[in-house]
């Protein structure tokens, strides 16, 4: 044992004298740092006190060694020389065993007949080997956690409540937002944007209108429990700025989702693109028109001759989106 | 040395209760596996109510519980407590009357839960009237076992017997104070309880159910079968007696585990927490002694099907009761609960524990009654690996998918959005995982059938033995201790002290937490803007639970910032106070609906409701043709104004009488709404969607902001 720890000494220094290296290397990248030789000092120390704590440890290991060999020697002495190599061969027994043995504390079966109970239950036998010591070890451990855990949350006041975690998340994730939204330039919003006519830009935006938007304005925007969106006729505007607003907020009392908890700008500002390429497009089973007639300032889009002549009747709401 | 006595063991109960353990867990896993399958495929819900999915479901669950395993538990008490005592059962009445009985039950619950006629409380489903009916059979029952335990030759209670008396007393309470209801009508009941403490008293019953009903029996089970078939002494009687008592002192404890984060009070969440964190090591005694007696035999196992059945079941339940523990974890909840980890982790219990113990069982049991060998070793050993895939092919999807499910539903993008946020998105992502699910369930039931062709030769290779003779000298009572006898000797001499010995260790737990829940008022915290439901919203609501929309959709929003940025402010205790039952639910397979109300148009529940997919493409959810359909039946609602107002619901005095109208005016407004928006149907006020509406929009509206008017 003695050899074994002596050995492993040379090991451990090169470790050391490696970690010391590298806490240098640290220090030296910074080499206009003033706290340099303060740094140094500091390492020296703790490389210093490295070697003392293994020193003590060989020096533990030493002397342990020797209890043992002085416990065999009192066994020899008090019990003779059988009792004597029963010891030293438990001791050359390997540690995994031993410890195996111990945390296990199991009879043999071919011992069994030692801890036989004479309990005979329909032919079913029991024996007497007692509780595993890992499995009692864990019991306590566990009742050790119940405890701690209970004394931590409930009666002192260092753990958190599930509301109190919550509003911790909130906060963490709100300045994680704000770090990364600072780090994000010209954010589109309802003041800047402007239509898209990228065809990647227009086919995200197709997407986002299936997914979400269909449901209630038709795969093909011919309106359905909302609005058409096909014709010139927009009950919130129908300048991009007015769709980027409407998606973005929503109409809440007329059943309009606001989208801004759901979809980022760059989304929002995709699928109110897609949605002014679908003006003019006549799909069929379109809904009736609602709301304002809105002529385009630039590109016009030629209106479809229904809707220039029904425009003196107010237009029907199915939904009640009409003011 | 007393007079040896002759005597015979009865058989023939113990086949008739194979038997039924055989037909039902046929019933239940094919009923499982058309959930499964629905899951994948929705048209298998077939639009017709009585099949889809939120009935099935139940109808799953109950057939295997308390079918499978109820008829296992009785098949294995009935041969072993017979064989343990040294004596036959105390009445032969009793026996018939506990079998049909229990068979009757089972009837009126595969009829009643396709019906729609549920409490929605999960494994207590049932009715009231079949309540009545389990208590009175459990109650038979219970005499059948102490009236044999009190005749018995054997001086002194087995280890596997312990078990039982544990099982009956605390079944016994769990069915009690869970059921404790007020009927409307025959097929109608509300609760007691409201709220969070119902939710408290369920999951103390859910949790139980699940260790008393399908963990303590099962145990007794092991302690008899296992050495049996092993041929081995148990490995240690200190074990057992140390894990039988912490066992079912804790376990009654853990379960507010099923609420965490939850609205309930967080230190009774915590109780939850400690209790099972310390469950795992009596859990594993139990394990331990199972494996530990095989000891010696584990060259056996490799040829022995039976012991590889026996393995597999004791180390499935190491598994999941470890499993148990971690999810108890809150951290670890957080990911795992209301996805579908769950449901892989009980289904290890289930088909590993429950399913494979109950194969070895019969596998043992049925040639020894029938005289006979197995009729195919080498069946039973395909059955063995077909099962032990099955339940591979089962679970490891599910944990994928759970895993999977529950990190896109928490994925935020860095500028502070979901990643996924349409729910439906992180439901088709998982619909593979269902998909290799109900391919692992096929092959548990293919298995299955294996096994029934293997036993039914059995049986006809064999001669069925209706009573098999024995002999015992009778019992010499002793009084007083032995010299230098284990302390624990004594109380095994004396069932009456075991067994309120057992019921002072079961109540403990349930005491501590629900009497403060339920007597100390600011356990709950008032709100004055939550009301009771209207009327239409209250038979809404009876429709939510008659279609068993619990069954794929919570009402509880976590104080989680990916849930309250999903759907809106987190789930207050205060906000429950009215409802009887708590609808909080335990399975998110669609989203939680607590923040529901106004969210969408009437317009879009009544065209999702006839076809989800028109709403939500891609959606898995059923389609309700019926609930447009048929037209409400309001004839119970001045009886359930008057029960909800008993139980404390403050409905003015006299609102039964305009109970019908107030509802036929509030339908008519739900309708004129779905007109406006060019939804057309004669009498669309007097249809069921319209109540269901009507309940929908109102779910978590009492502290919801409502809508401005006008713009």
């Amino acid at each position: 044992m003695k050899n074994k720890s002596l050995k492993a000494l040379p090991l451990m220094l090169p470790l050391l004298l490696l970690t010391v290296a590298a806490q240098a290397q640290d220090a030296a990248d910074g080499g206009s740092n003033p706290y340099f030789y303060d740094n140094f000092l500091f390492w020296s120390l703790a490389a210093l006190a490295g070697t003392v704590i293994v020193a003590a440890i060989v020096a533990l290991f030493h002397l342990l060694n020797v209890m043992v060999k002085v416990n065999q020697i009192r066994i020899f002495q008090e019990m003779g020389l059988e009792a004597y190599e029963k010891e030293v061969q438990k001791a050359k027994e390997p540690f995994w065993d031993r410890m195996y043995k111990r945390w296990t504390d199991a009879v043999p079966v071919e011992k069994e007949q030692d801890v036989m109970l004479d309990h005979d239950y329909d032919g079913i036998k029991e024996l007497d080997n007692s509780l595993p010591p890992w499995w009692v070890a864990m019991f306590y451990i566990t009742i050790a956690f119940a405890v701690v855990y209970m004394t931590y949350y409930h009666f002192t006041d260092a753990g958190a409540g599930s509301a109190e975690e919550y509003e911790m998340e909130m906060e963490r994730a709100e300045k994680a937002v704000q770090a990364y939204l600072a780090t994000q330039a010209n954010l589109v919003d309802e003041t800047n944007v402007t239509a898209l006519t990228d065809a990647a830009g227009l086919e995200t935006g197709q997407n986002i209108f299936n997914a979400n938007c269909a449901a209630c304005h038709g795969m093909l925007g011919e309106g359905g429990v909302g609005p058409n969106m096909t014709d010139n006729y927009w009950i919130h505007g129908g300048d991009i700025k007015d769709i980027f607003k409407t998606v973005k907020y929503g109409v809440p009392e007329k059943g309009m989702i606001a989208w801004k908890s759901q979809l980022s700008a760059a989304d929002m500002h995709k699928v109110s693109s897609y949605i002014l390429t679908l003006v003019g497009t006549n799909p069929p089973n379109a809904k009736e028109p609602q709301g304002d007639l809105y002529e385009p300032q630039a590109d016009a889009v030629e209106q479809p001759a229904a809707d220039s002549t029904s425009t003196a009747a107010e237009p029907e709401d199915a939904l009640g989106m009409n003011k | 040395m007393a007079q040896v006595e002759q005597f015979q063991y009865d058989n023939a109960i113990v086949r008739k209760f194979a038997y039924a353990t055989m037909v039902f867990g046929a019933v239940g896993i094919l009923v499982g596996l058309l959930a499964a399958l629905q899951l994948v495929f929705p048209a298998l819900n077939f639009a017709t109510a009585e099949t889809t999915f939120g009935r099935i479901r139940p109808l799953h669950t109950n057939a295997a519980i308390f079918a499978f395993v109820g008829n296992g538990i009785f098949m294995g008490v009935y041969y072993s407590l017979q064989r343990l005592l040294k004596t036959n059962m105390y009445s032969k009445f009793l026996n018939e009357f506990h079998f049909w009985g229990w068979q009757a039950i089972i009837l009126a619950a595969a009829i009643s839960l396709p019906l729609g006629i549920t409490s929605s409380k999960e494994y207590a489903e049932l009715e009231w009237p079949i309540d009545l009916a389990i208590a009175a059979v459990w109650v038979a029952f219970g005499v059948n076992m102490f009236g044999t335990i009190l005749k018995r030759r054997e001086n002194h209670l087995y280890v596997a017997i312990w078990f039982y008396i544990a099982t009956w007393v605390t079944v016994t309470v769990l069915h009690i104070g869970n059921n404790l209801e007020i009927p409307v009508s025959m097929w109608k009941s509300y609760p007691v309880f409201a709220g969070v403490q119902d939710a408290l008293i369920q999951w103390w019953y859910g949790h139980n159910a699940v260790a008393f009903f399908l963990t303590t029996p099962y145990l007794g089970l092991m302690y008899y079968f296992l050495p049996k078939a092993a041929n081995r002494p148990v490995y240690s009687y200190q074990l057992s007696i140390i894990h039988f008592w912490a066992l079912i002192f804790i376990y009654i404890w853990a379960g507010p585990h099923h609420l965490l984060y939850t609205s309930l009070p967080d230190w009774a969440q915590s109780l939850g927490t400690v209790f099972s964190i310390m469950l795992i090591a009596p859990s594993w005694g139990g394990m331990l002694n199972g494996l530990l007696t095989l000891r010696g035999a584990w060259d056996r196992v490799r040829q022995d099907p039976i012991l590889k059945f026996m393995v597999v079941a004791v180390t499935a339940y190491g598994m999941a009761t470890f499993e148990g523990p971690m999810l108890s974890i809150k951290s670890v909840n957080a990911i795992s609960h209301f996805t579908d980890w769950t449901v892989g982790h009980v289904h290890i219990g289930t088909l590993g524990w429950n399913g494979f113990l109950t194969f070895g069982v019969l596998y043992w049991l049925i040639p020894r009654i029938f005289q006979t060998q197995l009729y195919s070793q080498k069946l039973a050993n395909a059955h063995f690996w077909i099962g032990t895939l099955g339940i591979m092919f089962y679970s490891i999807p599910l944990y994928w998918a759970g895993w999977t499910q529950s990190l896109m539903w928490k994925q935020f993008t860095p500028d502070g959005f979901l990643q996924y946020g349409n729910f439906l998105e992180t439901v088709t992502q998982i619909i593979p995982m269902y998909a290799l699910r109900a391919v692992g369930g096929a092959l548990y039931v293919g298995g299955y059938f294996v096994m029934l062709y293997n036993l039914v030769k059995t049986i006809k290779s064999g001669t069925f033995q209706a009573y098999e003779a024995a002999e015992a000298p009778a019992r010499v009572a002793t009084a007083g201790a032995h010299k230098g006898e284990h302390w624990h000797r004594w109380i095994e001499r004396r069932p009456v002290q075991l067994l309120i010995g057992s019921t002072i260790a079961i109540l403990i737990g349930g005491m501590v937490e629900i009497f403060p829940m339920v007597m100390i008022g600011d356990q709950v915290p008032k709100i004055e803007s939550v009301k009771p439901y209207t009327a239409l919203e209250l038979q809404g609501r009876d429709l939510y639970i008659r279609e068993g929309c619990i069954s794929c959709h919570t009402q509880m929003v976590r104080p989680f910032r990916s849930e309250t940025e999903r759907y809106g402010e987190y789930s207050k205790s205060g906000e429950f106070i009215y409802d009887r039952p708590f609808l909080w639910g335990s399975k998110r397979t669609g989203p939680d609906l607590h923040r529901l109300g106004n969210k969408y148009p009437d317009s879009w529940h009544y065209n999702h409701m006839l076809d989800p997919t028109s709403m939500s493409p891609g959606s898995i959810m059923p389609v309700y043709p019926w609930l447009i359909e048929d037209d409400l039946d309001n004839s119970l609602l001045p009886a359930k104004i008057a029960v909800l107002r008993t139980l404390g619901t403050p409905y003015e005095e006299g609102y039964e009488e305009e109970a019908i109208a107030d509802a036929e005016k509030q339908a008519a407004e739900v309708a004129a709404r779905l007109r406006k928006d060019g939804i057309e149907g004669d009498n669309l006020e007097q249809k069921e969607i319209i109540a269901l509406i009507a309940y929908l929009q109102r779910l978590g509206t009492d502290i919801k902001p409502a809508p401005q008017a006008g713009n």
